[in-house]
């Protein structure tokens, strides 16, 4: 069976760090390609995972429960999930439905690496 | 006038049909088959209908049709007159309309069908080549119609057509017994007998149309031989050709007519022509506009208690119990019988409860039973049948007879009820139309090849979550690990099986499929499919696809089924834990989705209300395919023009797209339509959004804004549209509309802080 083409989801890594990018519309079917990349990158032992919005104008309910869903998924990878440049309303729609207590949000992607980073070098193990 | 034309007029000219045939709807097969049959060589054709089915309309419509053919088939309608006509009187009539309608044809003057001619009329009328048969038979006539024997007289009459010389073509009689049905005395029953065996000595093609099990019984009765019967079963109108009678027939008696309470007609009078077009009548004759449940509702029961649905019942009811006293009683039986009481008793109960004579109750329950009102096999009787509308009946009967009470309080109540019922009759119609249809589907397996992921929720969640149509359909083409599925040879509802399993639903959404697996008919490949459907709006976790292993797997226990394979059905899939159970109980478990693509593979199956005022927009779209963006955008440059800020644009923008979710995932709406209005004042805008289909639950219970104030999410991570509409909204409140749901949401226009 192959891997369905045509729901593509813009990523790319940044050494443990995944970067995902949101389309111009968070629903249920973005939503769940959003899920299902960031499954495949902590699949693939990404230890943090950036989702930038930069491109999102207008999120569901429906599209913000899957990324809580998403937020659960990564905690228990023991991975940590960044929001980067989410629009003013977004951060409203957030807030609203207590997104915000399990998301860092970051202004830009800039800061989510170095954010991510910091959080992945606080995990490694010390060495001797 | 120019001879195409004249034969074009001529087609068209409606004789005995009320409706023209563009309005004529649902029966297009039953009627080319009703035009065909008097073909050389055919016989009888036995028309059996369901109790609200109707068939006077088909038939006439056949007989203009045959009629205008203008071949050498003289077609001849009659219909049993209701009410208390002897078997003389009705002989007669037969001739009289034999005669009329076979000159009316011979001499193609539709007029003379309608004409009030007495037979010593007809004679002078007759063409030459029928002069002298029709002259003899109105001298043998008359020689028998003073004499002592009705027999003799019922015979010549209904063996008339038989006089016709073969050179004079043939006659096609149609037997209309529909409101023959509860005449249930010695001498009537023996009339249809008679009627049906001297049409079936007659070389003519013939036809009989009545209720399923009076025909029936008539047939064996009458002793004919079925092999050289045909027989055409007519069931109740499709919902959709329901609609369109009730439309076409609301023009016709010019009364205004919403979708809302015709759909609630439909539903009502549970697609019955007879009740549709009775009610409208009486729309008519009292002006009345049926533009709300409200009116409908009243009507109804106006008709209910003294109108022209009373009057049907009331005649039903005489002739099945002429005297009052037994009537009374039979009303108060027939009552409690649909509130459980005795409704199932053996013949010597119901003796002893209406005290009369054997051979009078069996005529009773004969009568009974032909209407469907119970259902009697010469010992046990069960009762509690019959349409909706004659249970209300019998309800505003037993008040009024047996209890005696107030008629304005019997009014009162009725109309209440009716109104309480109506969201609830609309809302079980959605709540079916929306369920899969688990019986056709299973029937339909018949041995095919299909992907093994179709069966497989977690397989499938892993491959296509989030790809679209085209991608899945593509994958799935190219599946090569396929599964074959049973052939199954019987499947019915749960309930059919065992009422008592608890908990089972009592509809299309819990089947029984019994099935063979592999090539041989053979106890080792026999098999039960045991299927239901699960409500859920998220995966359906571990504990709930247990509790539904558990009740099937006991009613298969309790069914001594021998081998078995639970197949269910969640409408967002299961979670992984349950597809494990599922697995591990050898059970299949799928999501709605799996099932709509089985279901397209299996290849078989291939098939707002006011004018806006001047200061509002309209909009009405689509529900599906993102259109709530489309929906946001309209607003988005409504708010802009009326000077709202970026901020709360996006906020009304955000509720909009809410709101149209909502309709959309909850409504079940039978018209897939989102109706929008804005209305933009000096100070807000104002929103409507409204569909038709169920109403929330949680609204239904609820009082307005009230209603909306207090809804909280009660599903996990769903449902949260509502309370982000309200935080984002100023004022958010239900409207009460008859059918659906109408969301009205108002945002004030307030100055930029300086």
């Amino acid at each position: 069976m192959g891997e369905p083409t045509g729901s593509f989801v813009r990523s790319h890594c940044v050494g443990s760090t995944a970067v995902i990018y949101a389309s111009d519309y968070l629903n249920k079917l973005t939503g769940e390609r959003i899920e299902r990349e960031c499954r495949k990158q902590l699949d693939g032992g990404c230890r943090a995972l950036v989702i930038d919005f930069s491109d999102t104008q207008l999120v569901n309910s429906i599209g913000i429960s899957i990324l809580l869903g998403i937020i659960d998924v990564a905690e228990r990878s023991g991975a940590r999930v960044i929001f980067s440049d989410v629009n003013a309303h977004t951060v409203e729609l957030f807030n609203m439905l207590g997104l915000t207590r399990h998301v860092v949000l970051v202004r830009n992607q800039e800061e989510a690496l170095l954010s991510a980073d910091h959080t992945a070098s606080e995990a490694l193990p010390t060495s001797h | 006038m120019p001879e195409s034309e004249r034969e074009n007029e001529s087609h068209m000219r409606r004789i005995l049909g009320r409706v023209g045939r563009a309005e004529f709807v649902g029966r297009a097969v039953e009627l080319s088959r009703i035009a065909s049959h008097p073909v050389p060589g055919s016989r009888g054709l036995l028309i059996l209908l369901a109790p609200t089915a109707g068939v006077s309309e088909l038939l006439r419509q056949g007989y203009d049709e045959i009629f205008n053919r203008r071949g050498d088939v003289a077609p001849v309608y009659f219909s049993i007159p209701r009410g208390q006509a002897t078997a003389v009187t009705i002989a007669i009539e037969f001739l009289n309309t034999f005669l009329l309608q076979y000159l009316a044809f011979r001499r193609d003057d539709p007029t003379l069908c309608q004409a009030p001619l007495v037979l010593s009329d007809l004679v002078k009328l007759a063409p030459a080549p029928d002069y002298d048969w029709i002259d003899e038979l109105l001298n043998s006539y008359n020689r028998i119609r003073f004499g002592a024997n009705d027999q003799e007289l019922v015979r010549l009459c209904f063996s008339a057509p038989d006089r016709v010389p073969r050179a004079n073509g043939r006659v096609f009689v149609m037997l209309d017994l529909v409101h023959a049905g509860a005449g249930h005395t010695k001498d009537s029953r023996w009339l249809r007998t008679e009627m049906l065996r001297t049409l079936n000595r007659s070389a003519h093609p013939y036809l009989v149309a009545g209720l399923r099990r009076q025909i029936l019984s008539t047939a064996h009765e009458a002793d004919l031989s079925f092999e050289t019967l045909q027989i055409l079963r007519l069931d109740e109108l499709r919902e959709s050709d329901a609609g369109q009678l009730t439309d076409f027939a609301a023009a016709r008696q010019q009364v205004r007519i919403n979708d809302e309470s015709r759909d609630l007609l439909v539903q009502q009078f549970e697609r019955s022509p007879f009740f549709i077009t009775t009610l409208l009548q009486a729309a008519r004759e009292k002006n009345i506009s049926l533009d709300s449940f409200l009116a409908c509702e009243r009507l109804y029961v106006d008709e209910l208690l003294g109108g022209h649905i009373h009057q049907y019942f009331t005649g039903l009811l005489e002739q099945i119990a002429p005297s009052p006293e037994l009537r009374c009683s039979l009303i108060k039986h027939l009552y409690e019988a649909t509130l459980g009481s005795n409704a199932r008793a053996s013949f010597e109960v119901w003796r002893k409860l209406l005290t009369i004579a054997q051979d009078d109750l069996e005529l009773l329950l004969d009568a009974l039973h032909t209407q469907e009102f119970v259902n009697w096999d010469g010992g046990l009787v069960e009762a509690g049948g019959g349409p909706t509308v004659w249970k209300d009946f019998l309800w505003i009967r037993y008040r009024l007879d047996v209890q005696n009470e107030f008629r304005a309080q019997v009014v009162a109540e009725m109309i209440a009820r009716a109104l309480k019922r109506a969201p609830q009759t609309m809302a079980s119609r959605y709540r079916r139309a929306a369920k899969l249809k688990l019986k056709d589907l299973l029937v339909h397996f018949n041995y095919q090849l299909v992907p093994r992921i179709l069966l497989d929720y977690e397989l499938f969640k892993e491959s296509y979550r989030g790809a679209t149509t085209e991608e899945i359909s593509a994958g799935l083409d190219a599946e090569t690990d396929l599964v074959r599925l049973p052939q199954v040879f019987h499947a019915a509802l749960c309930s059919a099986y065992n009422r008592r399993i608890a908990q089972l639903p009592d509809d299309e959404s819990c089947v029984i499929a019994h099935a063979f697996e592999g090539s041989a008919y053979s106890d080792d490949n026999e098999i039960v499919w045991l299927a239901a459907q699960i409500d859920s709006k998220l995966e359906v976790e571990r504990e709930v696809a247990e509790l539904w292993c558990e009740r099937l797997e006991a009613l298969a226990a309790c069914c001594g089924f021998a081998r078995t394979r639970l197949f269910l059905i969640a409408n967002e899939g299961f979670s992984t834990e349950a597809s494990r159970l599922l697995e591990h109980r050898g059970g299949h478990g799928v999501s709605r989705q799996q099932v709509e693509l089985l279901t397209a593979r299996l290849g078989e199956f291939a098939d707002a209300g006011r004018s806006p005022e001047p200061d509002e927009f309209v909009a009405i779209l689509p529900m599906g395919d993102d259109n709530e963006l489309v929906a946001a955008n309209i607003v988005e440059q409504i708010a802009r023009r009326s000077n709202f800020g970026p901020e709360a644009i996006n906020q009304i923008k955000t509720a909009i797209v809410e709101a149209c979710i909502n309709a959309a995932e909850h409504s079940l709406s039978p018209d897939r339509k989102i109706y929008q209005r804005f209305r933009v004042e000096s100070d807000k805008l104002v929103i409507t959004i409204s569909s038709r289909g169920l109403v929330p639950s949680r609204q239904a219970t609820g009082e307005g804004t009230k209603a909306a104030e207090n809804l909280e999410p009660t599903e996990g991570r769903r449902g949260w549209g509502l309370k982000l509409i309200r935080s984002l909204m100023d004022e958010v409140e239900f409207e009460r509309v008859d059918d659906g749901t109408s969301l009205r949401m108002t945002k004030y226009l307030r100055s930029s802080p300086s």
